[in-house]
């Protein structure tokens, strides 16, 4: 009887032993990330143009025309080697680099470009970039190596949208329809120009990509990158720990783990997205000033950031957040519940709400969020505005935004890299089902100077129009600013040259994939 | 037995039916469009994109139109394609059933087989302090959620110890099955401790109350050593009700253990299907609602047949 059980426990051994040799860590230049972690992220869709988010991965093995430097600030070529407006913006000249292959081999031409970009405005392809080719009235294509792009009107932002926009391969894909292409199954075995090229895809585990050797700025120091999936964010942090991955998105709450880890980097940055809590400006109940003014002045920020944020994020005071928008004549709505009450009173608001509490609206649905949602009704409280939170998932939050049956919303709004990101959010045409005004903002001198800011070229004067449009949303306050939260990332210790920051719907900036090697 | 087959199928086809209905109209009901997630909140599609991709999807037609469609389509085989990418839905389920059933063989398997030993173990030494302190750890393992228990798996064993990979299938550029069995220690683990305390409660209970019994006493007073006695005369008679819990749980698992999926990264139905619901994926939700009806109807008929087996004195009518 012993002897079996002993026996029995050796064979255990043996074979737990033979188990753990096989799973050998893998090919030593294969960099493993978990690149559509978090918000920024796009897990397993693979439609660069009808996606929003995920431009992180795309990067890796498709290219754009032109890409921001890290600190999201300066837009630089990348498929392009230059470009340049004519003085009236109204029409923009672009040249591409020059030796650019596909994975297949064959050469990049102009003919991609002006593909991709006239898929992008075929309607039957139902992609959210369509709107920023709004003005593209026709593209000539001189030579392989030129484009000229004539616009309606003044549009100095579309090397912006470029950043965003990956060049498809036109003479692998003009045959397929376009509403077939939405779905097609190229996307799970596409080519393109980017470092890397893809080889396979198992769902619900990773996407595997190698190397491009006739990559045009150099081969890859990397053998294989691979993209990780993971449906819950804190088992991905494990195995960053444990180092199993090389990089994911985290958490605040993940941060202080990670920080202490010794195999881990982590990297924070603003989110520029802007968390704010919009009213239904078509609502009766929201049209005085001083009721919008009174609900900014009795919430403590100050006192969120540092007790739910952890000081990590910044207060916002306008719709924009970059510093070259901010002027300094803002104001700071210090709070101040006293002011808020009698405003409240002058306004008259137990009359104008009948005494019902306001719903408030969100799609957010983690820790932090709802420990602000709790902390906004506690706060709005004191000053006689009763407030319930209410949560619900995306589609249904976009539904009843879209519809308009809301009064009051915790959201969040990408204000950058360029602020053109916000023209069909707050210009009065774009109420839906038109475009994004989801708040039915409507405020004429917004409008205006959303229209002068799409064709301002010179750089001051864009700035100067921007600033206005910050002053203009600060006295307004169509929307109660709140802050904007910094982001984290965390990076394994053995990995050198990884470049990441957080920017909305990831990507967008150069982040020299094909450097990267590890140790 | 061909007769009790056919007329359970007969009896289970009405069933199916109901419950597909029943899934579609609250699927149809609850709010939210799926036009809709196909963007974050933050961003948007016009009005004229989103009639295109309705038409499309068959979303502008009524309701009862497209019941009746998707009831033709599946009559013929065909579970049709889903809204977020257009991939087969037969595909995406089949794809995800060998690591379900691999999670839910291992994690089912391996937590009854100890809880059928303990409980056991358990009923003899009633009263006991190592009954009554197998009781209360059963009862923590009950009140654990299976979550709870798959990250606290993960960090201990995989992070501090490094015992076992943190999550994941199989290491992304191997094949092989030690590979994958090597994954599945973790999540099968953590899956079966809720397994092993409620099978050796009702094995312990059952026991208990045969031992009771008059041929018990007969079987002991004939001179048959505690063990046998245990083993072919009691222990089988408490078999009816584990065969029904493993069956039912069993049944359950078919259609995902969502949480240690998620925990572990597993690939499963569980993950498969909160994503068809998260992306309000009609098709795709109606696809594994029926594999799912249709796995439970049939672990039933299964588990009706070993009854008739176990106790002769069942028979199938």
């Amino acid at each position: 009887m012993k002897q079996k059980a002993v026996f029995c426990k050796k064979m255990l051994a043996v074979a737990l032993v033979a188990m753990a040799s096989t799973a050998v860590p893998v090919a030593a230049q294969t960099f493993v990330g978990a690149f559509d972690v978090g918000p920024a992220g796009n897990a397993q869709k693979f439609n660069p143009l009808t996606s929003s988010a995920g431009f992180s991965f795309f990067n890796k093995y498709f290219g754009t025309l032109t890409l921001y430097d890290v600190s999201l600030q300066k837009i630089s070529g990348d498929l392009a080697e230059s470009w340049s407006y004519t003085k009236d913006s109204k029409s923009l000249t672009i040249k591409l680099r020059k030796g650019v292959k596909w994975h297949d081999g064959r050469p990049f031409t102009a003919r991609d470009v002006k593909f991709t970009l006239d898929l992008i405005m075929n309607p039957e392809l139902a992609t959210v970039f369509a709107p920023r080719l709004a003005e593209v009235a026709e593209i000539k294509v001189p030579d392989d190596l030129t484009l000229v792009l004539l616009l309606k009107s003044a549009d100095v932002t579309l090397p912006d949208a470029f950043t965003n926009i990956m060049i498809l391969p036109e003479h692998l894909l003009a045959k397929i329809p376009a509403k077939d292409l939405r779905n097609s199954d190229w996307w799970k075995n596409p080519v393109g120009t980017g470092p890397f090229k893809w080889t396979k895809y198992l769902p619900d585990q990773y996407v595997e990509l190698e190397a491009n050797k006739d990559f045009y700025r150099g081969a890859p120091k990397l053998a294989k990158m691979i993209n990780r999936y993971f449906k819950d964010g804190s088992s991905a942090a494990i195995a960053l720990q444990a180092g199993e991955i090389h990089h994911t998105y985290l958490t605040l709450d993940q941060l202080k783990d990670n920080q202490s880890n010794k195999n881990v980097d982590v990297v924070s940055g603003p989110s520029h997205v802007l968390n704010y809590i919009g009213f239904n400006n078509s609502d009766p109940r929201f049209k005085d000033l001083r009721v919008r003014q009174a609900i900014l002045l009795a919430l403590d920020r100050q006192s969120i950031v540092k007790n739910i944020f952890a000081g990590t994020a910044e207060l916002a005071n306008c719709v924009l957040t970059l510093p070259k928008f901010v002027p300094a004549d803002l104001n700071k709505y210090e709070t101040n519940a006293a002011k808020a009450k009698s405003l409240l009173a002058e306004a008259g608001w137990e009359k104008l709400s009948g005494g019902e509490p306001v719903e408030l609206l969100t799609y957010y649905s983690d820790q932090g969020s709802k420990d602000v949602m709790a902390t906004v009704q506690s706060m709005l409280a004191a000053v006689g505005v009763k407030v319930n939170p209410r949560f619900v998932d995306p589609p249904t939050y976009a539904q009843i935004a879209e519809s308009g049956k809301f009064s009051m919303v915790f959201a969040g709004q990408a204000n950058g890299p360029d602020p053109s990101v916000l023209n069909s959010v707050l210009d009065s045409n774009y109420a839906p089902p038109r475009g994004l005004n989801r708040m039915r903002v409507s405020i004429p001198e917004v409008d205006k100077l959303i229209e002068a800011g799409k064709g301002e070229s010179d750089d001051g004067k864009r700035s100067a129009i921007y600033q206005q449009l910050c002053r203009v949303t600060n006295a307004q306050l169509p929307w109660v600013p709140l802050w904007v939260a910094n982001r984290f990332g965390g990076n394994s210790k053995n990995a050198v040259g990884v470049i990441w920051t957080p920017a909305p719907g990831g990507g967008r900036y150069q982040d020299y994939p094909e450097t990267w090697s590890l140790r | 037995m061909f007769n009790y087959l056919l007329n359970r199928l007969v009896v289970n086809i009405p069933t199916l039916f109901a419950i597909l209905l029943a899934v579609f109209l609250l699927i149809n009901i609850a709010p939210g469009d799926p036009v809709d997630a196909f963007v974050p909140p933050s961003a948007s599609l016009t009005i004229e994109q989103k009639e295109i991709l309705r038409h499309e999807l068959g979303l502008d037609r009524p309701l009862p139109v497209r019941f009746v469609l998707w009831v033709k389509q599946v009559a013929v085989g065909d579970l049709g394609y889903r809204y977020k990418d257009g991939t087969k839905v037969i595909s995406e389920i089949a794809q995800r059933v060998p690591p379900t059933l691999m999670l839910a063989f291992a994690g089912l398997a391996g937590g009854s087989l100890l809880g059928i030993v303990l409980g056991i173990f358990s009923a003899r030494r009633y009263n006991t302090a190592i009954d009554h302190g197998l009781s209360l750890l059963a009862y923590l393992a009950i009140s654990c959620p299976a979550f709870l228990v798959g990250i606290l798996g993960l960090y201990v064993f995989s992070l501090q110890l490094g015992w076992f990979p943190a999550g994941g299938y199989s290491t992304p550029g191997r094949d092989g099955w030690s590979d994958i069995a090597y994954h599945l220690i973790l999540p099968a683990a953590a899956l079966s401790v809720q397994f092993v305390a409620i099978l050796m409660r009702y094995t312990r209970a059952g026991l208990l109350e045969v031992m009771t019994q008059d041929y018990i006493r007969t079987a002991t007073a004939k001179g048959l050593s505690s063990r046998a006695v245990i083993l072919r005369h009691a222990f089988p008679n408490v078999l009816i009700p584990l065969v029904t819990v493993i069956a039912a749980n069993f049944g359950a698992l078919i259609g995902g253990a969502v949480f240690v999926e998620t925990v572990f990264s597993w690939p499963g139905m569980g993950t498969l299907f909160l994503d068809g619901i998260e992306s309000r994926d009609y098709p795709l939700i109606m696809g594994i609602a029926l594999f799912m009806a249709f796995a439970i109807l049939a672990v039933n008929m299964l588990t009706d047949i070993i009854y008739s087996w176990i106790d002769p004195r069942i028979t199938l009518r």
